[in-house]
């Protein structure tokens, strides 16, 4: 008998180790429900871009990354625009991208508006704003640079320069 | 170190045994006292009191010990009214909890905060406490009920004199006659009363009500049945709670599943002045929030952002408070709504001014418009749409957000009597943007030939109202109510029901009797006492109390 009080003692243990270490675990590595913030990786999305075709986040893996929400009814998206159009010409070549994720907005407008505008980076139409609400969008424009282990280095919320920008680009291509 | 654990009837009992597990005899301590017997876990050991403990000894023992799981729960008692000074993150439906402490409640909002006191239940040290009062109800209970168990299943009839004169009830007398004959007819009266009644020649044991000693462990069990079900809820897909906003007529993905909810109609009526008492008269009360709610199930191109996902209506039902609509564990409840209409399409028609002719109507959606519409000869090409219409610092038209606050739409006419390339003219649907922009002199000359406007309120499509649901699964729901019955069922044993034991003994013609109950003293004396006077005994029933008594 006092072998089998062993192995109950032990299987005990042992089940409360799983069952308590799972619920345990989870606490800790929950986290990522909230917003995106430095560190985290930002979630995943899959969206129809202008070109046409599907992009989705895990295309780009491994490159440096700038996610940059916007819409037209925005102006300081609107005028940050052309400052990345010339960082996505400068850095062309590099292990570098920009995905410019429109706020869900009416295909006329944002047709219009490209047409208008020039650019040639990805840009990518979100639907019904879930791409947005995923990223704990508060105010427009929003950036995101993420860096090529895939994690976010900086939220930048507000318009940017393109210095300021390029800053960030560089310390993104260091990683 | 050694301890000799042997009692004098030869009885070999383990360490940590109080009374002889065969005779009953007290040992150790408790044997150099006068006082009534400790009769708890009727003396003996617990399961993890033993010699030379190893290191899983030591974990075993540290859970299995009361005073432990008193701590652990006044630790977490403390601990979870931390968790109620201000507004937990997860009773947020809007706002951002990294500034909303703050702004509320200053410092110590901040610092709230910064403890991660916003998130108590689902901490990190709160799921450890709950943890180990679960494996400490676990070990406690084994360590208990497996001894008590083995104690009460084998129990000797024939007691060591000390332990019958030390319970808490105890008579003596000296018996005429033939001893067997009496324990027998003692027997016969106990029998009456509802006791198994076991005979050792001139010894008794006379016992009822065991099957209540089970109770807080059938209690414990149902508990950790609680709890398991609890932290199962942190199970991919067992629990949900979140909220969908549902504008008329529009089926919305439940994120996370494979299901849209569709809003068909959402109605909200309020009681008429006659139901209402004097003092409410002229308020509004409402009488009936519905929402006529279709739930779809997504089997084609469910994530595919190229093509509409294909969708196969499962439920229908019409959601009012507290009658949510319920699909294999997922449940909507009715939980606000918005009124207020918003303009979702027009069927505007174009007229000539100079012949007065008119062509069309054509729907004009605010939201989702045609790029072209043929009306009569003339072509209407959008141009662009501007949702919020402003004038930009530049100059030029611009929108100031996605809502259609003050839709504007930019066309180009083309057709008879018209140049090539086409006439622009800019739409406002709604009349007060129309004046508010000047609309005319906007579009100056063609101003003057053409006009697109909408005839009369009924080509005017409004949205009806939007409503928000709740959405929960909540999978652990069943275990949870199965663990609370079990708990109670384990507590009504317990408390309703007492296990008596009734031990005699005649030595030498002399009556030694002992009885024991783990409540309700004054029943059990009174047990004794009448069966007694059956046999001609009188007793006063108080008279046996043998002190150590409470009741």
């Amino acid at each position: 008998m006092g072998a089998s009080r062993k192995t109950v003692q032990i299987v005990i243990l042992i089940g409360v180790l799983l069952i308590g270490g799972y619920a345990i675990g989870k606490t800790l590595f929950a986290d990522d429900q909230g917003p995106p913030g430095v560190g985290d990786r930002p979630p995943d999305f899959s969206l129809l871009g202008m070109d046409g075709e599907v992009h989705n986040l895990s295309d780009y893996e491994g490159k440096a990354l700038v996610i940059n929400f916007w819409g037209t009814f925005c102006p300081p998206c609107v005028e940050e625009m052309p400052e990345f159009q010339r960082q996505y010409e400068k850095w062309r070549g590099e292990d570098f991208d920009i995905l410019a994720i429109n706020l869900s907005e009416a295909d006329l407008p944002v047709a219009n508006f490209v047409r208008q505008m020039d650019l040639d980076y990805p840009l990518l139409r979100d639907v019904n704003r879930r791409t947005e609400r995923n990223y704990g969008l508060r105010s427009y424009p929003t950036t995101f640079f993420v860096k090529k282990d895939g994690t976010i280095m900086e939220v930048f919320v507000g318009g940017m320069t393109e210095e300021q920008i390029n800053e960030r680009v560089e310390r993104l291509l260091e990683t | 170190m050694f301890q000799n654990t042997k009692c004098e009837c030869g009885h070999q009992n383990h360490v940590g045994t109080v009374l002889c597990e065969y005779c009953g005899k007290p040992l150790g301590e408790e044997s150099l006292s006068e006082e009534p017997l400790e009769m708890r876990y009727d003396g003996v050991a617990r399961r993890s009191q033993k010699a030379n403990p190893s290191w899983i000894d030591r974990i075993w023992n540290f859970f299995s010990s009361v005073k432990i799981a008193v701590y652990l729960i006044v630790i977490t008692l403390l601990g979870s009214t931390l968790g109620t000074i201000y507004p937990q993150e997860s009773t947020f439906l809007s706002g951002d909890p990294t500034t909303y402490y703050e702004v509320n409640y200053g410092l110590p909002g901040k610092i709230y905060y910064a403890l991660g006191l916003s998130r108590t239940y689902e901490s990190w040290w709160f799921i450890t406490l709950l943890v180990m009062i679960g494996t400490s109800l676990v070990i406690c209970s084994l360590d208990r009920v497996l001894p008590l168990y083995r104690a009460l299943n084998k129990q000797s009839i024939r007691k060591h004199l000390t332990f019958l004169k030390r319970q808490r009830v105890v008579f003596t007398r000296d018996i005429p006659g033939d001893p067997e004959e009496f324990v027998e007819k003692l027997g016969e009266q106990l029998k009456r009363k509802g006791y198994r009644v076991n005979r050792d020649g001139t010894a008794l044991l006379a016992e009822k009500g065991r099957f209540s000693r089970w109770g807080p462990y059938i209690n414990h069990i149902g508990l950790i049945l609680f709890l398991l079900a609890v932290l199962a809820r942190s199970i991919p897909g067992w629990y949900m709670d979140s909220y969908v906003t549902l504008p008329e007529g529009e089926a919305v993905e439940i994120k996370d599943t494979n299901y849209y909810i569709k809003n068909e109609k959402f109605t909200v009526q309020y009681y008429t002045d006659d139901e209402l008492p004097d003092e409410l008269k002229g308020t509004l009360r409402a009488k009936l929030y519905e929402t006529k709610a279709v739930l779809y199930e997504c089997t084609a191109y469910c994530g595919d952002l190229t093509r509409e996902p294909e969708l196969k209506e499962v439920h229908r039902h019409d959601i009012i408070v507290n009658d949510p609509l319920s699909y294999k564990g997922l449940h909507a409840y009715q939980f606000d709504f918005d009124e207020t209409p918003k303009l979702k399409a027009v069927k505007p028609v174009l007229v000539d001014k100079q012949t007065g002719e008119s062509y069309g109507p054509f729907e004009l959606s605010m939201t989702n418009p045609e790029i072209s519409y043929q009306v009569g000869p003339y072509t209407l090409e959008l141009r662009d749409q501007f949702m919020e219409f402003a004038i930009g610092e530049n100059g030029k038209p611009t929108t100031l957000s996605r809502e259609p606050n003050a839709p504007a739409f930019f066309f180009l006419i083309k057709g008879p009597g018209l140049p090539k390339e086409g006439e622009s003219y800019l739409y406002f649907p709604r009349e007060i943007d129309k004046v508010r922009f000047s609309q005319d002199q906007i579009n100056r000359d063609i101003a003057d030939r053409f006009e697109i406007k909408v005839g009369s309120m009924e080509n005017v499509v409004l949205s009806g109202a939007t409503t928000f649901l709740n959405i929960r699964v909540d999978t652990a729901i069943p275990y949870v109510w199965v663990g609370a019955a079990i708990s109670m069922i384990g507590l009504i044993l317990g408390f309703y029901w007492q296990h008596r034991r009734i031990w005699l003994r005649i030595d030498d013609g002399k009556l030694t009797l002992g009885a024991h109950t783990n409540k309700n003293w004054f029943g059990m004396r009174g047990d004794v006492a009448s069966a007694l006077r059956k046999l001609d005994i009188v007793v006063e029933p108080k008279s046996l109390d043998n002190g150590g008594n409470k009741t």
